[in-house]
């Protein structure tokens, strides 16, 4: 161990004694390196030497003064220093030596000596000698040796594999060299070099239970840097190491990150464990896989009546609103808000109009936004679950105008999120109203109380199907898009016996109206992007087949209008993060009518790549951005799939840190030199890679584009704004967005835009964020991303869209919505306060040792609110958690081991 | 078969249901625990509503838990017959204007005649003025000075509409007709731009004609008129002579050593004339001075910056920077008698301010976040209803008196609305360019709640007083031509009779002397 420490420091310090030797070339020696420097000229003398003995005789002392040395951590060993000088000689003696296990020891010396020597690109003169050499026992050669030798292996293995030559005696080492970095605290280099040689399934029998944490974290988080399939490759190996070593939870973040249903019920059914099996309920219900585990049959179903209920229970969300309202509570802060204690007016400076005559019917309806987002998931308000009191007759809602009174019914939905008991009677009223817009908000709100939780008796899809056929296009629209939004992610057919029917149904439901083209393209597109919510991430054939018919069978102009996004969003979100099964749809794409084909390509290259970081593909789309088309007024449609390309860039980039950063500077770039359609759509991509994360360069970016010329460039920032800050209450994203309600005073459409960015910086007061990215960092909830991109495609035709009349696909955003909360419970579910440190989460991966996650930590006591870009850890010994990643709710166990210290 | 319905957040527990009975049966049961009738009940199990007649697809099963929705009264959200207006229900242009709209509309541009605009939207600002043009009514419309009220009358109503600004033809029309030098035209044939002091001067004139008060009196006499007590006296001769007159503006000239209004108007008051001696039975000079004998609720100061440049042919402008204050106290140009009357309202008022300025600052130590207000409704809050109720009465005779131009009388008890001599700018016209026939006027206005309005033409700005201020002149920017004061009186709060004096008296400022009429 001692040589393998110092020899791994040698290296290094070997240039810097050199350029130490040119200053000063004669080095005093102590008689002790004298005599050793003697020693090896003299043996190196003797390895030239005919007589085998003699030669075998000084070998083993050369090997033996090499294994035995010791010297400081800063030096080349002596032996090694003293050696090099005499490298060509040993080389010429080596190559005119006779075969036979002196020239084999030889060998092995000069590999060691050559790995030292700075050696000259594509020289691997280390490996050459080893191969001649004897090629077991590499590791009484020294740590820092082994590295080496691996790098050199690699860079073999791919010469060789190019020129298709045998690489056995290559894998002959590799086979030793790997358990030696896996029992040496080494996995990520045991990793890489297995990747480098294809042998990745060699891993899997040297991983044991000291070793596997920090094998499994490598891998899973090095899979977003490799090509397809390989990152496919490395999931599935920490899978299942992760399964072998029943570490549940992990495997199963593994699995829902891999998205296939088999792996993940067959992770769940190997969980026996009652309360660890619940926490992975809780797992799956945060990430929105609902429909992924059948309880009643099939592998993972449960016996226990009780258990499955109980199961059900975690998994369908049902418990949200409570533990919601339990930290709210907690925080205080259940008291209703009006918009203006968002507004704050009273801090701006005077551009403020004195009460005029009349209510604006836009003001309003920004207000209807504020306050639902604000109040979201608290039940109560004080603007539409108030009746009317005093001389003010006229109820909030009918303060609202058109499609206004449709999206301030709604905001009941979103007021009542997750509370699907106290909130249909709230919502059930304006059912029976006779104004077509109030039924179509009470339809989209009985929704948007659905979305995120599944009740047994699925209220919306009994209360909203009979609409969808109704013979009011406004009714319609609330009702498709209702039905949508309850059953976003209802992930798997088979499974689930009760759903199956039912989102049969939905399928029913929706699918004529996207494939009857007497229907409006209103209609269609929000067919379209409803069974892409339902359906998102399932790549079921059947609705892909009645969305491209629906594309191909509309003529040019309906295709080139705002709707057909939506069809193809819908057909991109069947797709969502399926990377290469895409292909088929994809080339059937480029068949569809010019102007929507390019379009529908880069969307479905996009969502079928979302989060992978994959850089080709990244690398296309930003090759689309850069074009500059010339596109006059009749052929608009020319550069419209600049938007989506912009857009993919950040979907592809965002589940990850590094390549988040790097597509965040790219789009810096093609703010400068893009086109318009380009730059309109940075912000929104912007957005997409810092949701509910206001760091503070972004921020800054975003407030500079607020005020840009180009007014679409500066809305979709102003909404950028309000996607970037959902939820964290950050109060200097607020001043800005105050500095904005003042500057654009004037501009109604703008100040709406302002007014809802303001609404959602404080979204459910700032408990509630955006996050499709969770469990620290590590997976991207397709359900979550889905709403997002809902609205974002809508932000590309921000005045057709949220501009104008169809204001309430804001509400897409409720898929997103989750409380940013650390919840902690019991074995029986209820809620346990204990201490836990929160902090800035610190990146350990293939770090040395054992670090700290976390740093600059806070001790809190649950339940408390988690920001971007923190972790927690329990400040207590008294429980232990049953998840590793404390996020959401996570339950407790009593710690056998705790011993209570005596005060 | 039992099972749970849950309705809302109750939970009834352990219904007996029997499958083969129509579901209607089973909603009854559900009626008698919850009340709600069977028509509005929605039973949801399953994904689906359970009909009356057949159960269908909605089979329940042994323990469930099903849904029940619907309440127990009948709720009807009907839209509301009265459903409110929006803004953007309203036609674009009254949505521009709609801030704006309280103040009045503003007066489209008909050629050069921004010098009209400017000058009817200032004097658009004297309320007393407002009311009598609204009890205006023409004896004749053949005379053309009654047409030219009448349009006056009739343009006042449209600017108190407010909204859309509108070209006011019809007064442009009857002033040309009436005094022809405003249909002067350039050899193009365009209307020339004119001087908006003489337009003012002219407009007030016909007024003056035409508005009588009930008893008779002109009510522009009353409102703007101005005694001047004028004394002459000959240095050669020793002869003195003493005049009174009625003038309607008091002019500030500016001279090179004039940088504050005050001293313009000393200097204006100081008259040299060559008058006809019976001594020495020729033309000499005599020095005159002339005082204040009475203060108008209104009170017109006119730059003079304008004179006649014969070289050019053309009134020339004096740029000179000119700082005026935005109140204004006249009271060392009264007459002695007149300041002996002023003295006590003066004091009254001097007192009332000390006293809420003292609150205020208390008020503030209390509460470092108090909204700077003119006169803050810090007022002993109680007070006697005796008191407040005799007031109005009280300050309708002072107010009459007032009006009538209280000539010197012994200095009675202080009553409110009695004039202090001090005044505070509630309207500015302002010119900008290099001659009063060119260039461009604007009127700037105190409107009643404190804000400033900038009337250009047909657009309407909210300005600061620091804007109003910097009106002063000494450059290119607009200059003030004409500035309208309005007279500060004793509000009722000051009265030491009524010491405790309605708090919201107080929050008006000042009670408008016209209130009597």
């Amino acid at each position: 161990m001692a040589v393998a420490k110092e020899e791994q420091k040698a290296a290094p310090d070997k240039q810097k004694q050199d350029g130490k030797k040119k200053q000063e070339p004669e080095e005093e020696l102590s008689d002790e390196d004298l005599e050793l420097k003697k020693n090896i000229e003299l043996m190196v003398e003797r390895v030239k030497d005919s007589d085998a003995a003699i030669v075998k005789a000084a070998l083993d002392a050369i090997t033996k003064e090499i294994h035995t040395t010791t010297s400081s951590m800063t030096a080349v060993p002596k032996p090694l220093k003293f050696l090099r000088p005499h490298l060509e000689t040993l080389i010429s003696t080596f190559e005119a030596m006779l075969a036979g296990p002196n020239r084999q020891t030889l060998a092995d010396v000069l590999s060691l000596l050559t790995s030292t020597v700075a050696g000259k690109e594509g020289e691997r003169e280390g490996l050459r000698f080893k191969l001649q050499g004897n090629t077991s026992d590499l590791e009484t050669w020294g740590h820092e040796y082994m590295r080496h030798l691996a790098g050199e292996i690699a860079e073999e293995y791919k010469d060789r594999h190019e020129k298709e030559q045998p690489v056995d005696d290559l894998l002959h080492l590799v086979a030793q060299i790997v358990p030696y970095h896996m029992t040496h605290n080494a996995e990520p280099e045991a990793v890489d070099l297995l990747l480098e040689v294809d042998q990745l399934d060699k891993l899997e029998q040297h991983v044991d239970d000291k070793n596997y944490a920090r094998t499994c974290l490598y891998l899973v988080s090095c899979c977003t840097y490799l090509p397809e399939p390989e990152d496919t490759q490395v999931l599935q190996l920490a899978h299942r190491v992760y399964m072998a070593q029943k570490k549940y939870h992990d495997a199963l973040r593994v699995a829902l990150r891999l998205n296939e249903p088999a792996t993940i019920e067959a992770t769940f059914a190997a969980c026996s464990d009652v309360l660890e099996r619940r926490q992975l309920g809780y797992l799956l219900a945060r990430h929105g896989a609902w429909g992924a585990i059948n309880l009643e049959e099939g592998p993972a179903a449960v016996e226990d009546e009780a258990e499955r209920e109980a199961l059900r229970e975690i998994i369908s969300n049902s418990k949200l609103s409570e533990h919601f309202l339990a930290l709210a509570r907690d925080l205080d802060v259940v008291e209703p808000k009006v918009p203006e204690d968002v507004y704050k007016s009273h801090l701006t400076d005077g551009r403020q109009p004195a009460g005029a005559a009349l209510d604006s019917a836009r003001q309003n309806l920004a207000s209807t936004f504020v306050n639902a987002f604000v109040n979201a998931g608290y039940g109560q308000d004080k603007l539409v679950t108030v009746s009317t009191e005093g001389n003010d007759t006229v109820h909030w809602i009918f303060k609202n105008k058109d499609h206004g009174k449709t999206s301030a019914t709604a905001s009941l939905g979103l007021i009542s999120l997750w509370d699907v008991e106290g909130g249909l009677p709230l919502i059930d009223k304006y059912l029976y109203s006779n104004d077509n817009a109030v039924v179509a908000g009470a339809l989209l709100a009985t929704g948007l109380v659905n979305c995120g939780v599944q009740n047994e008796n699925d209220p919306a899809f009994a209360l909203i199907s009979d609409y969808v056929s109704n013979a009011d296009a406004g009714i319609r629209s609330g009702a498709i898009l209702g039905l949508g939004l309850a059953y976003a992610g209802t992930q798997r057919e088979e499974v689930q016996e009760l759903l199956v029917p039912l989102r049969e149904e939905v399928q029913e439901l929706l699918v004529p109206l996207v494939l009857d083209s007497d229907q409006t393209m209103e209609v269609a597109g929000l067919a379209a992007l409803a069974l892409g919510l339902v359906f998102s991430s399932s790549c079921k054939e059947d609705v892909v087949e009645a969305l491209l018919t629906a594309l191909m069978s509309r003529g040019e102009t309906e295709l080139s209008g705002v709707w057909a996004k939506f069809l193809v969003l819908g057909l991109g979100l069947l797709f969502l993060g399926k990377q290469e099964v895409v292909e088929p749809t994809l080339e059937i794409a480029k068949t569809l009518a010019e102007c929507v084909s390019k379009y529908a390509q880069v969307v479905l290259d996009g969502c079928a790549y979302a989060g992978s970081g994959n850089v080709l593909k990244v690398q296309e789309l930003l090759a689309l951005c850069g074009e500059h088309i010339e596109t006059e007024e009749a052929a608009a449609w020319k550069a419209v799939h600049q938007g989506p390309a912009v857009l993919g860039i950040a979907l592809i980039a965002m589940a990850e840190p590094l390549g988040a950063q790097m597509a965040t500077r790219m789009l810096e770039h093609l703010l400068s030199y893009g086109e318009p359609p380009v730059r309109r759509c940075v912000p929104l991509a912007l957005a997409l890679l810092h949701v509910s994360d206001p760091a503070q360069q972004v921020v800054d970016a975003l407030s500079r584009l607020s005020h840009d010329a180009d007014t679409e460039a500066a809305q979709n920032a102003v909404l950028a704004l309000g996607i970037v800050g959902a939820g964290t209450n950050n109060a200097r994203l607020a001043g800005i967005l105050r500095g904005l309600a003042s500057y654009y005073y004037k501009e109604p459409s703008l100040l709406f835009l302002v007014r809802a960015a303001q609404g959602l910086a404080h979204m459910g007061k700032g408990l509630i964020g955006l996050s499709p990215i969770h469990t620290d960092k590590q997976l991207l909830s397709g359900v979550a991303l889905s709403g997002l991109l809902a609205v974002l495609t809508a932000c590309q035709d921000l005045k057709a869209t949220i501009g104008a009349k169809h204001h309430y696909l804001l509400y897409c955003l409720a898929t997103a919505m989750t409380p940013r909360m650390l919840l902690t419970v019991d074995n029986e579910g209820q809620l346990l306060s204990v201490p836990v440190r929160v902090g800035q989460a610190v990146d350990v991966v293939a770090q040395a040792g054992r670090p700290k996650t976390i740093t600059g930590f806070q001790t809190h006591t649950t339940p408390v609110l988690m920001s971007a870009g923190e972790r927690a850890e329990l400040g207590s010994e008294k429980y232990l958690p049953l998840t590793p990643i404390l996020e959401g709710t996570v339950i407790l166990k009593t710690n056998p081991d705790y011993v209570e210290l005596a005060e | 078969m039992k099972v749970n319905v849950k309705w809302g957040k109750e939970l009834f527990n352990d219904i007996e249901v029997d499958t083969t009975q129509p579901p209607i049966i089973f909603k009854s049961q559900l009626f008698t625990l919850s009340g709600v009738p069977p028509e509005r009940q929605k039973v949801l199990i399953k994904g689906g509503q359970l009909k009356d007649e057949e159960w269908g697809k909605q089979q329940p099963k042994e323990g469930m838990t099903i849904m029940m929705m619907g309440s127990a009264d009948e709720i009807k959200v009907e839209a509301p017959t009265n459903a409110p207006k929006f803004v953007e229900d309203l036609p674009e242009e009254e949505q521009n204007t709609l801030e704006t709209k309280a103040y009045g509309s503003g007066l489209k541009n008909l050629g050069n005649t921004c010098y009209m605009n400017s000058t009817l939207q200032c004097l658009y600002t004297a309320e007393g003025l407002k009311q009598a043009l609204q009890a205006y009514q023409p004896a004749s419309l053949s005379e053309p000075n009654a047409k030219l009220a009448q349009a006056a009358r009739e343009l006042f109503d449209d600017l108190q509409r407010g909204g859309e600004p509108f070209p006011p033809f019809k007064f442009l029309l009857t002033l040309r007709q009436r005094f022809p030098q405003f249909a002067q035209q350039t050899n193009e044939g365009l209307y020339m731009q004119q001087d908006a002091e003489e337009c003012w001067t002219q407009v007030m004139y016909v007024l003056k004609e035409q508005l009588k008060d009930a008893d008779g009196k002109s009510a522009v006499d009353r409102l703007f008129g101005l005694k001047l007590h004028t004394r002459l006296k000959c240095a050669e001769t020793g002869e003195e002579f003493e005049e009174d007159s009625t003038v309607y503006t008091l002019k500030c000239n500016i001279s090179v050593d004039v940088n504050y209004l005050h001293q313009g108007v000393s200097l204006a008051l100081v008259e040299d004339r060559e008058k006809n001696s019976t001594q020495a039975e020729r033309l000499v000079l005599f020095k005159g001075s002339s005082q204040l004998a009475s203060l108008p609720p209104y009170l017109t100061v006119q730059m003079v910056r304008f004179f006649y440049k014969a070289d050019v042919r053309q009134k020339a402008k004096i740029l000179r920077k000119v700082t005026f204050p935005m109140e204004f106290d006249v009271y060392d140009y009264c007459t002695p008698e007149l300041q002996k009357q002023l003295a006590a309202p003066r004091m009254a008022l001097k007192d009332y301010q000390d006293k809420l300025s003292l609150e205020k600052r208390t008020a503030k130590q209390l509460k470092t976040e108090d909204g700077p207000k003119p006169a803050p409704v810090l007022d002993a809050g109680g007070s006697s209803s005796a008191a407040a109720a005799a007031e109005p009465a009280a300050a309708g005779d002072v107010d009459m008196k007032d009006a009538d131009a209280a000539a010197a009388g012994p200095p009675s008890a202080v009553v409110a609305g009695a004039q202090t001599g001090r005044y505070e700018l509630a309207g500015v016209l302002t010119h900008k360019g290099r001659s009063a026939d060119s260039g461009h006027y604007v009127a700037w206005t105190k409107q009643a709640d404190g804000r400033w309005v900038l009337f250009d033409d047909d657009e309407l700005h909210f300005k600061t007083a620091e804007d109003v201020l910097a009106l002063n002149g000494g450059g290119d920017w607009h200059m003030a031509y004409l500035l309208m004061y309005k007279a500060v009186t004793v509000p009722e709060a000051a009265v030491p009779a009524a010491a405790a004096a309605k708090p919201e008296a107080a929050a008006e400022s000042q009670p408008e002397p016209m209130k009597a009429e």
